[in-house]
């Protein structure tokens, strides 16, 4: 009985729809979260009669075929790269982006991660880091000595030191944008990596090219609409119970079947 | 005594068909761009009785037997998903993608972008422009679908709106003779793709859900169940007709 391996694909993919619901559920609180969706296509068909094939041998043909579906599956989790809202938190080292770029990271392992969380620290240097301690790049260092940190809108990093009444500039943030920003991979720690799917990191300052300005004393929340993710959740829930009576429905058929033997 | 079992199998086989049709529709009720399928049935009569072969009954025996399945082609619901290149068809019309095997159609508008900047589909599939394949340039920015399906884009050196491409939304004369293949892709054998009418638009930011309803399907399925359950008892009841038949006419113990 088929139906009740269909109905088996439908139930797989409607758990795997709930665990990125409970994921973007969890991170709901996470610094510019992205919320991810699950992308289902059916699987193939069996054609028992094929659309245009003969009928008689006069030259009739089908005007329509017979196709049975074998389910579905998943094909992709997808992030959904909408900008989420701006929280004031008062601290000076936090940043948010509102545009399209990205924080550029300079991993343990040399490689370069993009982050759009802009909850920065010093480390014992004085230098800018992410929460992880990982060095922000272009890299910028405090005077242990500074103080009234300005950020500014095209990211200018600029300190008043003891003795001047004028800031001084430290630095300049660099900002990334991607083509395909959906196609970046996301390796945990609010972290993302350069794909092929993403194309390659145009690196600019903020403000210019589309690269989004950035704003001080904010950060991006998550962009996980807590009403959207439990409607969602509802939806998969039936989804999976649907598919699961199904696979009853099926297997009452089957048992009927065998007590006609008897 | 016999043909009872035979139209009762007849049937049984051809409901099985339709909880296999009702299984695939609910199992992608959460597919992008799916649409819900359909079996149809006819009548079959058994052949005459010809003298070359007398057979017992004087009345023909019809049976029933699938005559094909069909797509209800409607449109489903439109969910907001705010990706870029999340696009969904109002009205009549297919994408159309590049396969290996030549040219598909597809409502769903799942896209994305690959290594060379080039419009694919999950699958990775170039989506067809109106001038061969979709492409973007690393220094995009703001890419918007109109309407009528044109692309535009603010490129990141000249800082100036840069129309890209257009769409190719293509309809058939005969949706129903459409072959389905997987991923929600179809192919059109002995069919010409026709440009769009202008009633077709596209939405940017959207996805089309699957058209399945259902409570539709769950009710049909348990009329199906109901149905089968029913002709087995029924054939249940004809075999114990014939063994006590059996019983009382040829008890030989007298």
């Amino acid at each position: 009985m088929r139906a009740l391996y269909t109905a088996a694909t439908g139930m797989v993919a409607q758990e795997m729809s709930v665990q990125i619901i409970s994921n973007n559920i969890a991170n709901m609180q996470t610094t510019a979260y992205k919320k991810q969706r699950a992308e289902f296509s059916d699987l193939m068909y069996q054609s028992l009669r094929r659309a245009g094939a003969n009928s008689s041998n006069q030259g009739n043909r089908l005007p329509v075929g017979l196709d049975i579906g074998a389910g579905v599956k998943t094909t992709g989790t997808p992030r959904v790269m909408t900008q989420g809202n701006l929280l004031p938190t008062g601290k000076d080292l936090d940043v948010a982006i509102r545009g399209e770029g990205f924080f550029r990271v300079l991993m343990p392992d040399g490689r370069t991660a993009y982050t759009r969380a802009g909850s920065f620290e010093t480390d014992d240097q004085g230098r800018l880091v992410t929460p992880e301690g990982y060095l922000v790049d272009p890299s910028i260092t405090f005077p242990q000595n500074a103080s009234n940190i300005q950020i500014s809108q095209q990211g200018e990093v600029s300190v008043l030191l003891p003795g001047q009444s004028q800031n001084t500039v430290l630095g300049q943030i660099q900002l990334a944008r991607f083509v395909n920003k959906v196609g970046l991979q996301s390796i945990g720690d609010n972290l993302y990596l350069e794909t092929d799917a993403s194309g390659t990191a145009q690196i600019s300052n903020p403000g210019v090219d589309g690269m989004g300005n950035l704003l001080q004393n904010q950060l991006e929340a998550s962009n996980v609409s807590a009403v959207t993710e439990i409607s969602d959740l509802i939806t998969a829930q039936r989804a999976y119970s649907m598919n699961a009576k199904v696979v009853s429905a099926a297997d009452d058929m089957l048992q009927s079947t065998v007590q006609m033997l008897r | 005594m016999q043909n009872a079992l035979y139209v009762s199998l007849s049937k049984q086989v051809t409901l099985r068909r339709e909880m296999d049709v009702i299984a695939n529709n609910l199992a992608n009720m959460d597919t992008n761009g799916f649409k819900a399928n359909d079996v149809t049935f006819e009548e079959y009569l058994s052949s005459k009785a010809r003298i070359a072969h007398p057979s017992p009954a004087d009345q023909r025996v019809s049976y029933v037997r699938e005559s094909g399945s069909t797509t209800d082609f409607s449109e489903g619901s439109l969910q907001q998903t705010g990706g870029t290149l999340d696009l969904a068809i109002r009205g009549e019309g297919f994408f159309v993608v590049e396969t290996p095997q030549g040219d598909r159609y597809t409502r769903n508008g799942a896209f994305t972008m690959n290594e060379k900047g080039e419009l694919v589909n999950m699958q990775g599939y170039r989506v067809r422009g109106q001038n061969g394949p979709i492409q973007f340039d690393q220094q995009d920015s703001n890419i918007t679908f109109s309407r009528e399906g044109t692309i535009t884009a603010i490129n990141g050196i000249q800082n100036q709106v840069i129309e890209r491409a257009k769409l190719n939304i293509v309809r058939f004369n005969n949706q129903n003779a459409l072959v389905r293949e997987s991923n929600g892709l179809y192919a059109a054998p002995g069919q010409t793709a026709q440009p769009a009418t202008e009633k077709t638009s596209v939405t940017q930011g959207t996805l089309e859900k699957s058209n399945v309803r259902p409570i539709i399907e769950m009710s049909r399925m348990l009329e199906v169940m109901r149905a089968y359950q029913s002709l087995s008892s029924m054939m249940t009841n004809t075999d114990d007709l014939r063994k006590t038949a059996i019983n009382k006419l040829a008890d030989t113990t007298s």
